[in-house]
């Protein structure tokens, strides 16, 4: 299992270092906007194409370039209700603060949890190799914390329901 | 604390309090709510320092259940025999509230420790009036007996407009708790945790204990009831009390934890959401920080840049 995750982010991360190379564009329909075109979609040509990373059914990574843009949109796996919920409000706690992660989008793409958009500016502010560094780390930190919180709700569970019968015995 | 205990603190805080500056004539006037269903006013006037006036107000009962006066069946009588001559009963109660209660402080034991037990025991009022249905059938089932006037399947309040069931045997009661939730979070979190329950029954160290159920559907033993206390989120709960747990000192206890199942768990389960926001407030930061790190380093440059004005200003001090 640890092999798989580790071919999958290895995966990521080389795509992301390959699609990562953005450029100052301008719009080129309204005069003195600079937009991400990934988000707009208005010129074909400016695109590139997506490219969708799949570990599993549930769980997979969808990038999407432009010419001055890039959004990764991520989708965690959800095993059982209790995960779902756990990774439905670790999220929303995250995207809450998204101002703080300057590259988090505050809503993600349609079919996903988590979503970011990376534009010219972001690495033109950051080393483009760290930031790289820092999606993958997301990733491995997500898992690891659901996982984590999961584990603590049934630990407590276990010891609150012991706690309870314990009074009777 | 893992277990809530039955004295409510506020009461006996304010009890307590009164007591020892009995002679000094105050006026009280409070409010306070104990788990989301209970309330309780505590009221003490200039005049008559010595008498607390105790309202309080129970969960609105469902039809299933028995009501009578607008206490819980067999109430009148618990609080007469909890408290005895301290007590009287004020009938009718305060505007908004189901019992009225006035308490003679100055007939309190002289002896510190007998008064404070005495206190301890106004403060679990709540465990007198709502557990005092619970408290008569486990007490028929401690002699194994079922009493004469009652039905097959029992149903008493324990949350506004929602109530659980007891089924009395001889041998054994059987205790149904459904199990409702408002909020998505916490009935997932409150499913699982009485799921632990049915496994944490299943250790060695724990076979003396009530046999504990769960399942989302209602159990045989709900036949008749009506449908609207059927309807649940998060499962039924079964635990089967034989007489073995009610025996002697023990029936306190059992009456105390069964009527505030709920309660318990809901307790835990607010308490786990709480330890969660502080687990994800700090992955939140140590994920800043790895943001940060992808920024060039902003100390060095403006270290640079000081030391070239440090430079600048020793020429300047330097002619020649």
């Amino acid at each position: 299992m640890a092999n798989t995750l580790r071919s999958y982010l290895a995966c990521i991360r080389n795509t992301l270092e390959a699609a990562m190379c953005l450029q100052n564009f301008p719009c080129q329909e309204v005069e003195r906007h600079n937009k991400p075109e990934v988000e707009l979609k208005t010129s074909s040509e400016l695109l590139l194409n997506p490219v969708l990373i799949c570990r599993n059914e549930a769980e997979k990574c969808l990038i999407e370039t432009s010419i001055n843009s890039l959004r990764i949109s991520i989708k965690v796996k959800q095993a059982d209700e209790l995960e779902n919920i756990l990774t439905k409000k670790f999220l929303r706690f995250l995207s809450m603060r998204a101002e703080a992660f300057q590259v988090l989008r505050r809503k993600p793409v349609q079919g996903y949890d988590i979503s970011f958009l990376i534009t010219n500016y972001h690495c033109e502010d950051m080393q483009k190799h760290k930031l790289i560094d820092f999606i993958v780390q997301f990733m491995e930190d997500i898992d690891k914390e659901i996982s984590e919180l999961k584990m603590s709700v049934n630990t407590r569970g276990r010891l609150v329901a012991t706690e309870f019968l314990k009074q009777f015995v | 604390m893992i277990l809530l205990q039955s004295p409510s603190r506020f009461l006996l805080q304010t009890l307590s309090n009164r007591v020892q500056n009995l002679e000094k004539g105050v006026e009280l006037d409070c409010n306070s709510v104990e788990f989301d269903d209970v309330r309780y006013h505590i009221q003490v006037s200039m005049r008559y320092p010595q008498f607390v006036l105790l309202s309080m107000s129970l969960p609105t009962p469902p039809p299933e259940t028995v009501f009578i006066g607008g206490l819980p069946y067999g109430a009148i009588d618990a609080i007469k025999a909890a408290y005895g001559v301290l007590v009287q009963i004020l009938d009718p109660p305060r505007d908004g509230f189901n019992l009225t209660m006035k308490f003679n402080l100055s007939k309190l034991p002289p002896d510190e420790e007998q008064r404070q037990a005495i206190l301890v025991k106004i403060a679990s009022v709540r465990e007198v009036v709502l557990g005092a249905p619970i408290r008569l059938i486990l007490k028929h089932l401690a002699s194994r007996t079922v009493a004469p006037n009652v039905d097959r399947l029992v149903a008493l309040v324990h949350r506004p407009m929602e109530s659980f069931f007891l089924v009395p045997q001889a041998e054994k009661v059987t205790v149904v708790l459904p199990m409702r939730f408002k909020d998505s979070i916490d009935t997932v979190l409150a499913t699982s945790f009485l799921q632990e329950f049915v496994a944490a029954r299943r250790t060695t160290g724990l076979n003396n204990a009530p046999p504990c159920s769960w399942s989302p559907s209602p159990p045989l033993e709900l036949k008749g009831a009506p449908a609207q206390a059927l309807s649940v989120n998060a499962g039924f709960v079964t635990f089967v009390i034989f007489p073995r747990h009610v025996e002697g000192k023990k029936l306190d206890r059992t009456v105390w934890s069964l009527s505030t199942f709920r309660a318990y768990v809901s307790y835990h389960v607010k308490c786990s959401e709480g330890f969660m926001h502080t687990r994800m407030r700090r992955r939140v930061e140590s994920l800043i920080l790895a943001l940060d790190r992808a920024k060039p380093d902003v100390e060095k440059s403006r270290k640079a840049a000081n030391s070239r004005s440090f430079k600048r200003l020793s020429l300047k001090g330097n002619p020649g």
